[in-house]
């Protein structure tokens, strides 16, 4: 390994294939490689402790291929804080980038490819960039500025220098950078990798936890106590007591400004611990934030919360609802409908329910970004039942912004309240949220399982009566004028019916009276049906009649009549009745009966010559199965319709209230 | 609601189970009666009889 001299104060340097730069280990100085002797660059500043469980000349291994941590810079974000870069380099000559962020590990590889980019300038976030044979999405477009390193590094880097940079990211956690700094630009390409995939070993000082010890400060404007739970990632800290803000980078507080904050509405006290989802939480922030629809100013507040093993949650609470949000790969997204307003993750289609400016009002506690009072950005919120996807398109000083997308589960505020052992009662939520379950689609769906057997069980019913079949007890056809002469027109000397007779049938008519043959009943146990057809126009006629036993006397009395009128009149055509008309009786014990018939109708000619009667048992009789499908789908439905209407009150809140997506 | 369905369930199929099992008729304009062997053999008192009991003809 080539060995070099520092510049500076004389000690070794080593320059490894690829090295671009070294810094020394004992004045700090950063020198770059030459043809001859090191070149100087300039003093760099000691490293930020940010709780990095890496170390350097930490050795590991990656599919068989064993590494060194040789070097490792801090770059300054534009939003504040530095995240850290480790260069590994393996036993094979290559070199491998490893970016960790919030406790994220990202691995990637110089790509050799000559890359067809696009402007900086011209990429958007959220929008995709397609690289070779892969649809990157962009979740952001920034500027890193170089601030500190040691060990190896194999870039040209300088103290203050930025680097624009896109970072992308694809299915199944594939991520890559394009480093604009380049010309062309440069991909680095890989994915987010664990540190146990790294297979780490202990390289001097052993592998570091995430610092969490709390930093009890007190508040430098009021002296209140000022705890910083998160002391390695707190950027920004806001007294809770006297609202001043500090910038609290590298342990320091500075102070900004004191805030004139409202009413926090907080009901989770800073401090607070909790389990919520089997995590162990602490509350180490809230922010009220707000967004103004159609000139009405809507707040909600979100409490961040950090876990035991130094990652950050967010608890939004808005009009006494309640969601736990965690964040989302953008590459998990993919958009599918116009205008942005439908989104697709982990198969479900999510429906865009309102997208608006979100600005900070209040901040209280200590947070991991240089949050401020009155920063902004666009956030759109998607919904599926009682999980919501939000978006936020942060702008960033220098012209980059990122994308960010987090998943909200809906919590009941019992829960909380419970979790956190918070006192008094929650208040009472108000309205309804975009994601809060609606809690009629179980027992709709219940319902409906039960509609669906109940269904089948009607259609079991009906086969078993249809397979029995019904059985033609009697059919008959009679002939007035045959079985009675007297009845013919020419014998009665009447002219058939007219309105003005009609309903006049003299006191001394005879009725005829038939009598059918004797008829066998053999089942007891089914209905009978008897049907009356007659050719009656705008006319009637009906039956007296009588199933009368034989044996015991028991008779079913009954009537029915043919009626069919129509004609026209100043809206039409009209009619009324049928020809056809069927009485069903109980079932009558089985035995011999006779079917005594009696004519009736207005007049002394009869309106029909003849007409036709049948008797039937073990009929279908529609009108009970039609009773048992109102019972079987009517609650169902009615349940449907409380689960829809709960729906229908809830997409009333959003901007977007039609399923196609319209305002 | 699953209460209000199970009674709405048990009443709609105990109507239908005893008309298709049964052959029981719970609508409809009809009687039962014990029709006495005088009025069976007696002219004109079927109509009398029946007239009694509510059938009257006519529409």
């Amino acid at each position: 390994m080539p060995q070099a001299s520092c510049p500076t104060c004389g000690a070794s340097l080593s320059f490894r294939p690829g090295t671009m730069v070294a810094v020394c280990g004992y004045c700090k100085s950063l020198s770059a490689r030459t043809d001859r002797d090191p070149r100087l660059i300039g003093k760099l500043a000691d490293l930020v402790d940010t709780g990095s469980p890496l170390v350097l000349k930490q050795e590991g291994s990656l599919g068989g291929r064993r590494f060194t941590l040789v070097g490792h810079t801090q770059l300054g974000h534009p939003l504040g804080g530095v995240w850290d870069e480790w260069y590994l380099a393996f036993e094979d000559g290559r070199w491998g980038w490893l970016a960790e962020a919030q406790g994220h590990f990202y691995l990637t590889f110089k790509e050799q490819s000559q890359l067809l980019v696009s402007a900086w300038e011209g990429l958007r976030v959220g929008g995709t960039l397609h690289l070779g044979s892969t649809l990157w999405m962009i979740s952001e477009l920034s500027q890193g500025t170089f601030k500190t390193a040691e060990g190896e590094i194999p870039w040209l880097v300088e103290p203050g220098a930025t680097y624009a940079y896109a970072d992308l990211s694809a299915p199944d956690g594939a991520f890559a950078t394009v480093d604009y700094s380049e010309d062309p630009p440069t991909l680095f390409a890989g994915r987010e990798i664990s540190l146990a995939e790294l297979k780490l070993q202990a390289a001097g000082a052993p592998a570091k936890g995430p610092k969490l010890k709390v930093q009890n400060l007190p508040c430098p404007r009021c002296g209140a106590a000022m705890p910083l739970r998160a002391p390695d990632q707190t950027l920004r800290v806001a007294c809770a007591a006297c609202g001043s803000l500090f910038d609290a980078e590298e342990g320091r507080f500075s102070f900004l400004k004191s805030l004139k904050q409202a009413d926090p509405r907080m009901f989770i006290p800073l401090g607070s611990e909790g389990r919520l989802g089997g995590m162990a939480l602490t509350c180490i922030g809230f922010l009220r934030r707000s967004c103004t629809i159609e000139g009405l100013k809507y707040f909600w507040g979100e409490y961040l919360l950090l876990d035991s093993h130094g990652g950050f949650h967010w608890l939004v609470e808005s009009d006494g609802h309640w969601s736990l949000a965690e964040p989302v790969p953008l590459a998990e997204i993919r958009r599918t409908g116009a205008n942005d307003r439908s989104i697709h993750y982990a198969g479900h289609d999510y429906r865009c329910f309102q997208s608006t400016e979100a600005v900070v009002e209040g901040v209280y506690g200590e947070f991991y970004w240089k949050v401020e009072q009155g920063e902004r950005v666009q956030a759109a919120d998607y919904v599926h039942e009682n999980i919501s996807l939000s978006e936020e398109i942060q702008r960033h000083p220098g012209g980059g912004q990122e994308v960010n997308w987090s998943r909200a589960t809906y919590l009941p505020a019992e829960d909380v309240w419970r979790d956190f052992k918070l006192k008094g009662e929650a208040p009472e939520p108000q309205g309804i949220a975009p994601n809060q379950p609606n809690p009629h689609w179980k027992t709709a769906r219940e319902l409906g399982l039960w509609m669906a057997v109940a269904l089948g069980l009607l259609l079991v019913m009906f086969v078993f009566q249809t397979v029995n079949g019904e059985h033609m007890l009697l059919q008959e056809h009679y002939d007035l004028f045959e079985r009675v002469p007297a009845l013919q027109p020419n014998n009665a000397r009447q002219e058939p019916p007219s309105p003005a007779t009609a309903g006049s049938r003299p006191e001394d008519a005879q009725d005829p009276v038939f009598f059918s043959n004797p008829i066998q009943v053999v089942n007891g146990n089914r209905n009978l049906a008897l049907t009356l057809r007659a050719p009656v126009d705008n006319a009637w006629i009906g039956l007296d009649g009588a199933l009368v036993n034989e044996a015991t006397g028991t008779s079913e009395i009954f009537e029915v009549a043919s009626s069919y009128y129509h004609g026209s009149d100043s809206d039409g055509a009209w009619s009324e009745g049928s020809s056809t008309e069927t009485v069903y009786l109980s079932a009558v014990p089985a035995g011999t009966y006779v079917l005594r018939i009696a004519p009736q109708w207005d007049g002394k000619v009869p309106p029909v010559r003849a007409f036709d009667v049948e008797l039937r048992s073990g009929v279908a009789h529609g009108l009970y199965y039609v009773l048992a499908l109102l019972a079987a789908i009517l609650v169902p439905i009615l349940g449907l319709v409380r689960a829809l209407s709960f729906e229908n009150r809830r997409w009333q809140e959003s901007m977007f209230t039609t399923k196609s997506g319209g305002d | 609601m699953r209460i209000l369905y199970g009674l709405t369930l048990i009443a709609g199929f105990a109507l239908l189970g005893a008309n298709v099992f049964g052959g029981r008729e719970f609508f409809g304009d009809r009687r039962r009666a014990e029709i006495p062997p005088s009025v069976r053999q007696t002219p004109g008192g079927w109509r009398t009889f029946m007239h009694n009991h509510g059938f009257r003809g006519g529409k």
